[in-house]
């Protein structure tokens, strides 16, 4: 459990860490849009090489970064044999018996593979150099305009701090469990059916208790300083947005429109 | 039965920038029999040196040997059952571990795991719940429907119900009413001289230290800087001003008294014996 890297906030002290919540958030939305597009090979090329500029920028190892991809292999398994299974175009690769592999198969899961990939480079690139807190910040901002159509922004923004804020808590008691209860003998890898459900059962029932403690007391401690939401609140912490930020946005920006460009006009 | 410690080392998160050395090159040895205290700052290391002892952490250099077992960095986590029953772990807060839906089907969830017949764990569970001071009403209640002290109790319970004969707690009193605490350290007293179970306990608390303990290992930064006999600890106040630790009660008044030009011994641990020691010489001078 303490190897979760996915969503974890690295404190690195780079260009990238210091940059603005919201140029971040808003870059990464449009590179991913940009990913979508079908511009081949050269264009996801490209978006490698921006992407791969920003981590080393960034100062994150990559070996958490393929950490965090590690998690992805077993679905990336299964997509292939799916299309292996279903797409029937294009050459004749490989027969084995029955079972023929196609050209268009394997090519088209390279595709979503690599995709995949870059989601999950750009994603954990914005987490890792991204405090919780200054994401939900830019979030809210971000979410500001909608708040005219009637879209609660600053609760949308409160909601995920709090959700985020108790993922370590709650892998923390999560690991203390596990040890309070192999203490008393459970066996979490091995045993019958039965035992481990109990193993389970003995891990859920007590996480799920201190998780309604956990919530039970956060809204008396936010109560009793008087949280009203929806009421106007001020800020610690004002955003302004520099030129990096700007250059960040505007990179975004090109990278889609070349992706535009790459697969309807080259 | 050994209880030994050599060269070990526990780092966390190594190769991340999260790392933390939390045991740093430990030589250290348990005495068989004896109730151990082990003290220290928030952080030094104490948690995390009593988890090796049943192996829910492994060293990550070093050797922790317990009984036949000899626990080695990167080794397998099988046959690390039988160490379990041997070595009972009572976690700080242990009330969070509590799941089942009865009071006595909790309590006898240890030793069923341990493989011990049904009916056989139920008796051992209710010995256990008696031991801690509930009475036999309390067996077919909800756990989670109970105070925290009595939580804490039945928590402490399951791991007693195992027959450890060695019995770890990381501040077992932390949070419980003085009159709890008390009836508390008092079992965990009578385990240790009546029924011989090694007793290792980390706490904060001197006055326990003081009441209960036979030594003292003291953890500095990841490495246990003094171990000793809590006679000796506290013979005067020097050890617990160099920690910069309040040391207790009676042993700042005899510290007082000293000064004053009281001759009193080393050996003065219990209050009738300390008001018996000043009567004699305030008659002697009277």
């Amino acid at each position: 459990m303490g190897n979760i890297t996915l969503g974890r906030y690295i404190p690195l002290d780079s260009p990238i860490h210091r940059m603005d919540p919201r140029a971040k958030i808003g870059a990464m939305i449009i590179t991913l849009i940009a990913i979508f597009f079908p511009a081949g090979w050269i264009g996801y090329g490209i978006i490698f090489t921006a992407v791969s500029t920003v981590i080393i920028l960034s100062k994150l190892s990559p070996v958490y970064i393929w950490k965090s991809m590690k998690p992805m292999l077993l679905m990336m398994v299964f997509l292939l044999v799916i299309n292996i299974l279903v797409i029937h175009t294009g050459q004749v690769w490989l027969k084995i018996g029955p079972l023929s592999i196609y050209s268009d198969a394997v090519m088209q899961t390279l595709y979503i593979i690599v995709r995949l990939l870059l989601m999950i480079m750009i994603t954990t690139c914005l987490t890792a150099t991204t405090k919780p807190l200054d994401m939900t910040l830019g979030i809210e901002d971000l979410l500001g305009p909608f708040k005219k159509i009637g879209v609660p922004s600053h609760e949308i923004a409160m909601l995920i701090s709090i959700a985020l804020r108790f993922i370590p808590d709650l892998i923390d008691e999560t690991n203390r469990i596990i040890k309070a209860q192999e203490s008393r003998g459970v066996d979490l890898k091995e045993g019958k059916l039965s035992e481990r459900i109990m193993a389970i059962l003995s891990l859920i029932v007590p996480l799920f208790v201190s998780a309604f403690q956990r919530a039970d007391d956060l809204a008396n401690a936010m109560e009793a300083r008087g949280y009203q939401p929806g009421e106007p609140r001020t800020r610690y912490k004002i955003l302004k947005m520099k030129g990096p930020d700007w250059a960040l946005l505007l990179g975004a920006c090109l990278l889609l429109a070349g992706m535009i460009y790459l697969a309807y006009f080259a | 039965m050994p209880i030994k410690f050599e060269k070990v080392s526990h780092i966390y998160s190594e190769g991340t920038p999260f790392r933390y050395v939390a045991l740093e090159d430990v030589d250290l040895e348990f005495r068989e029999g004896a109730f151990t205290a082990v003290i220290g700052r928030t952080g030094s290391g104490k948690s995390t040196l009593v988890q090796h002892l049943n192996a829910l952490l492994l060293p990550t250099s070093g050797t922790v040997i317990v009984d036949d077992w000899q626990l080695k960095a990167g080794q397998d986590a099988k046959g690390l059952k039988k160490l379990r029953k041997k070595v009972g772990l009572v976690f700080q807060f242990p009330e969070y571990q509590l799941f089942e839906e009865t009071v006595l089907k909790d309590i006898s969830f240890g030793p069923k795991n341990f493989g011990v017949p049904v009916k056989e764990a139920e008796e051992k569970a209710s010995n256990a719940l008696r031991m801690v001071g509930l009475d036999k009403e309390y067996e077919q209640r909800s756990p989670l429907e109970l105070s925290g002290g009595q939580k804490r109790r039945v928590a402490i319970a399951g791991i007693l119900a195992m027959d450890p004969d060695i019995l770890v707690l990381d501040e077992p009193t932390a949070g419980l009413d003085p009159q709890g605490a008390l009836e508390m350290m008092r079992l965990f007293r009578d385990l240790n001289k009546i029924h011989g179970t090694t007793i290792i306990m980390v706490t904060h608390d001197m006055e326990q230290v003081f009441g209960y303990c036979d030594e003292v290992v003291v953890m500095e930064n990841g490495k246990p800087t003094i171990h000793t006999s809590v006679q000796d600890f506290f013979k005067d106040s020097s050890y617990c001003d160099s920690l910069n630790i309040l040391p207790p009660a009676l042993i700042r008044m005899k510290d007082m008294l000293k000064e004053k030009g009281f001759a009193l011994t080393d050996d003065i641990r219990t209050l009738p014996v300390f008001a018996r020691a000043i009567a004699k010489q305030v008659k002697h001078h009277g």
